[in-house]
């Protein structure tokens, strides 16, 4: 790109096998150091940091609960064993899960609905319409819900008043509406993604070859949606197993989820190193589902 | 396109039951933020109960020097990591797009991934322990900013890369013809062809800027506080209507980004279809 | 013209895509300044590829590409003294018709007032003078195609590259525009190398024309040499329509048919040698049984096939014999005799119309 390099590219010679393959290694190079500057920032700060997440989870702590990097030993990943974190991992596991397949069930019909609006302005509407919560902030969205199950809200007097729900807020349902509330839109998206840019005359070819219309929808229109209900899935059961913000507004103290856990772990318990494990198992099972993710062949996010 | 969707269209019964359907679930989405738009306007000194119009939750969040600190601090860190991932993001989604094959593309391209879909706690977890053992930046608006950067430069490569991958590349031979060097063929024709996605990014990251809480209330020192955190804070102690202040103009906030960032990619669109 | 430099010329010119893709094999070419060439074959023949070799916008893995004397080397697009239309025309769709016919004098620093001026001209040359404030997208298919070309020809390029420039247009649009490029190649009397998988119009527009097979040369000459002389089986089958019967050389001037016919037609290969009769369909003339033919034609009985209406034509399919079958098209003029399906008759033509070519 400097004056330099144009005065050598132009080298009026012709072009022999090991010229040609200079020629693209200066393309190549060019390629790396557009991406150095990102790729270096990630190394310094994610690649090195994920690492230093399993350093210290072999680590110890003085009586003061300061993190040493002495002692090595095991004993924060033989913890996870513990009933206790058993109780937590099985819960927030149970909790993701729910989470992931309420979420699909409530999307998959409306993104549907949207994916099949003939004009193209409507469906970009109710887009947008779906978009709007999504981009808000995650935070106040839980706090609407804080609000709206509080002892003096309307939504608890209702339920005194007939009977049929006690008080809410700190206990596991709440938990639960506020993630299904929280993750909802990212179902969404890649499912109405995948529902748009199918050829909907494969459906017309499987009513024309006879099929009824829940047939052709289970035979046609559902595999072909799979991938955006892989991308889905995944986009609601990582986050929502990490959960923290959730659970700690809308639970309280009887209701932790693993990421409270390793919250805990870094303020009033001070044991870095057993946090430090927490997140890296977490981090393991993360990267196990999305690796079974691209190994099914999705792509997009 | 209207005859595209055809074959979806389903039993009308069907249809109406989906619609009745996907009403509700709007309701679901929209009301509790509603709500608390509402409230924040109640006079009332309960978060849940209405007490007549007035302004004074606005009065008391604009008074308060926390707050407005944590303000501050929290538009400085978005303005500066989205600035920094709009450059390393569409110079990452640069190198993916046009150059096929350089050294660790592969890995990079893995990589670029990893911080979107990781959870945040762990993010938090891996930063707090990063930036405190190596000691050479101290907790504070600087180790925010540089956390917020890293994980946005993954989303504005990804939605720029998307915008790349529906550019023909022969824009660029043709330019490269008709004698652009490649500073004049990025300058000229691709950044203008990809702006739209460069502006969807750089609003995506603003936006998961001015959200985070979990990241930043672990990276942050003394002082330093964004707004989000210091109204999680406040959540955790007592709920007073003030948060409903600030929540209203935070979902004000991000209504006007994801709308203008609405703006930028249909009229881009529109553009390109005519 | 034949003492000039040389527009082009292509020396031992070989591309590989990877280790084992050849894209381009040992091509050598010369192109002369002020010639319609065309690069002629089907997809994937390296023609494409080739002409992006002269652009710049490929290197060649080994060889040479010199314009006017001057060797080309690593030299990038930007400092070549050529152009490009673009198969897809590659407008920029952020510029109006005015400001991507200009790009490229301005990415020369050519002063505005000559911009304008040159720009205005070669609007006009392209005859779409008023559009020049549209924005590209709002071109139809056509108009497209001429504000690519002005783009490329504002520039004054030694020689302009065409790479399929009428592919995206319907038929009728096709054969105005072909039209029009001659005129203007005619007018500006620069070098055109034109790529084109379609035989008709290499064969109506050009002043020599290479046929490339395999990222190889089949053949170089004028479209009459390629037309009535192919030097191999694969420029007879690709060239215009062609009918093939197996044979073999009887003597030097004569070939025998798998029924024992002999016939007299342009053989170059040894006698007893195996080779293939090609012959053009509209070189053959039908006529009844019971009529004569002139004696210095050759002449096969047969019987009527298949009859198809092609409008300017008619073509029937002719058992001659054996499993052999061969096509003759006849003119439809005032008078053309009609035959039915299972007519006896004789079909004759002159021996220079039956070439011999081996495999």
């Amino acid at each position: 790109m400097t004056l330099l390099d144009e005065k050598r590219d132009s080298q009026e010679e012709a072009v022999s096998p090991k010229l040609e393959r200079r020629a693209r290694q200066k393309e190549s190079w060019r390629g790396f150091f557009h991406a150095a500057p990102a790729y270096v920032y990630l190394t310094f700060f994610f690649v090195l940091p994920l690492l230093v997440i399993f350093v210290f989870s072999f680590g110890s702590r003085s009586n003061t609960g300061k993190p040493l990097l002495e002692n090595w030993n095991l004993d924060s990943w033989t913890r996870l064993a513990d009933p206790l974190v058993r109780t937590i991992a099985v819960r927030s596991l149970t909790m993701a899960i729910a989470n992931t397949v309420l979420c699909l069930f409530i999307a998959y019909p409306l993104a549907y609905w949207i994916a099949t609006r003939a004009r193209p302005r409507t469906r970009t509407l109710l887009l947008v319409a779906v978009l709007i919560p999504f981009w808000s902030n995650f935070l106040v969205r839980t706090y609407a819900w804080r609000m709206l199950l509080d002892s003096d809200g309307y939504i608890t007097q209702f339920g005194a008043l007939t009977g049929l729900w006690g008080r809410m807020l700190f206990t596991q349902p709440a938990v639960f509406i506020g993630l299904v509330y929280g993750y909802l839109p990212f179902m969404v998206l890649p499912l109405y993604a995948a529902l748009e840019r199918m050829d909907w005359s494969l459906v017309e070819a499987g009513r024309d070859l006879y099929a009824s219309g829940s047939k052709a929808f289970r035979k046609i229109t559902l595999p072909l949606s799979k991938p955006g209900i892989i991308a889905g899935s995944i986009l609601v059961f990582i986050p929502s197993l990490g959960a923290y913000v959730t659970p700690d507004i809308l639970g309280g103290a009887k209701t932790n989820l693993l990421g409270n856990l390793i919250v805990t772990q870094f303020q009033a318990a001070r044991n870095w190193p057993f946090g430090s494990a927490l997140s890296g198992a977490i981090l393991i099972v993360m990267l196990v589902t999305t690796l079974i993710y691209f190994r099914t062949g999705g792509r997009t996010i | 396109m209207t005859t595209l969707h055809q074959g979806a269209a389903a039993h009308p019964r069907v249809d109406r039951s989906l619609a009745i359907f996907g009403w509700l679930v709007f309701a679901f989405l929209y009301l509790p933020i509603l709500i608390v738009v509402v409230f924040s306007f109640s006079g009332s000194e309960s978060v849940g109960r209405w007490g007549g119009f007035s302004l004074r939750w606005y009065e008391q969040m604009l008074g308060s020097e926390q707050l407005m600190n944590s303000l501050e601090n929290s538009v400085v860190v978005a303005l500066i990591s989205t600035a920094v991932a709009t450059v390393l993001g569409t110079a990452a989604a640069l190198s993916l797009d046009r150059y096929r094959r350089w050294l660790g593309r592969g890995a990079f391209d893995g990589l670029l991934y990893l911080p979107i879909i990781i959870p945040d706690v762990a993010m938090a977890v891996m930063l707090l322990l990063w930036f405190t053992s190596t000691g050479v930046i101290p907790l504070g608006r600087g180790s925010i900013t540089l956390a917020h950067i890293a994980f946005n430069i993954s989303f504005v490569a990804i939605v720029v890369r998307a915008r790349l991958a529906h550019m023909d590349p022969a824009m660029e031979d043709a330019a490269a013809d008709l004698y652009a060097d490649r500073w004049q063929t990025f300058r000229r024709v691709t950044l203008p062809l990809i702006m739209p996605g460069v502006l969807g990014g750089a609003l995506l990251a603003l936006t998961l800027s001015l959200d985070d809480v979990v990241i930043t209330s672990f990276v942050q020192g003394p002082g330093s506080t964004t707004l989000p955190v210091y109204v999680f804070g406040l959540i955790r102690r007592t709920v007073t209507p003030v948060i409903n202040a600030v929540s209203t103009l935070m979902i004000v906030v991000s209504m006007v980004l994801v709308l203008a960032s609405l703006m930028f990619q249909t009229r881009a669109e529109r553009k390109q279809r005519q | 013209m034949t003492d000039a430099t040389p527009a082009v010329i292509l020396n031992g010119v070989t591309k590989r895509f990877g280790e084992d893709v050849v894209a381009v094999n040992d091509v050598d070419l010369e192109i002369q300044d002020g010639e319609f060439f065309s690069l002629l074959g089907p997809s994937g023949c390296g023609k494409t590829t080739t002409l992006r070799m002269i652009a710049g916008l490929e290197f060649p893995t080994e060889g040479s590409v010199s314009i006017f004397g001057e060797e080309m080397g690593l030299r990038p697009p930007n400092k070549r003294p050529v152009n490009t239309v673009f198969q897809s025309y590659a407008l920029f769709p952020h510029m109006n018709v005015a400001d991507n016919v200009g790009f490229g004098l301005r990415m020369q620093k050519v002063d505005d007032s000559k911009v304008r001026r040159r720009v205005g001209e070669a609007i006009d040359l392209v005859r779409l003078a008023g559009m020049e404030k549209r924005s590209s997208k709002e071109l139809s298919g056509g108009e497209q195609q001429r504000v690519a070309l002005a783009r490329a020809l504002v520039n004054r390029p030694k020689v302009l590259l065409l790479d399929e420039p009428l592919g995206a247009l319907d038929l009728k649009l096709r054969q105005t525009m072909q039209l029009e490029l001659k005129d203007i190649q005619h007018e500006i009397g620069i070098t055109f190398v034109y790529v084109t998988h379609d035989q008709g119009e290499a064969l109506t527009m050009s002043d020599r024309i290479a046929v490339m097979k395999d990222g190889q040369l089949a053949q170089v000459g004028s479209p009459e040499d390629v037309y009535e002389s192919p030097e191999n089986l694969f420029v007879a089958g690709f060239v215009g329509e062609m009918c093939l019967l197996p044979a073999v050389v009887a003597d030097p001037g004569s070939v025998t048919l798998n029924g024992g016919e002999v016939i007299r037609a342009r053989t170059s290969s040894p006698r007893g040698e195996p080779v293939i009769l090609t012959i053009r369909p509209e070189k053959l003339h039908i006529s009844p049984t019971a009529s004569k033919a002139p004696p210095n034609r050759n002449a096969l009985k047969g019987s009527i096939l298949r009859r198809t209406f092609y409008g300017e034509s008619m073509v029937y399919e002719v058992h001659i014999g054996m499993s052999d079958s061969i096509e003759v098209r006849v003119e439809n003029v005032p008078g053309m005799r009609r035959w039915d399906v299972g007519d006896q008759v004789i079909i004759d033509f002159h021996p220079e119309a039956a070439m011999a070519l081996t495999e």
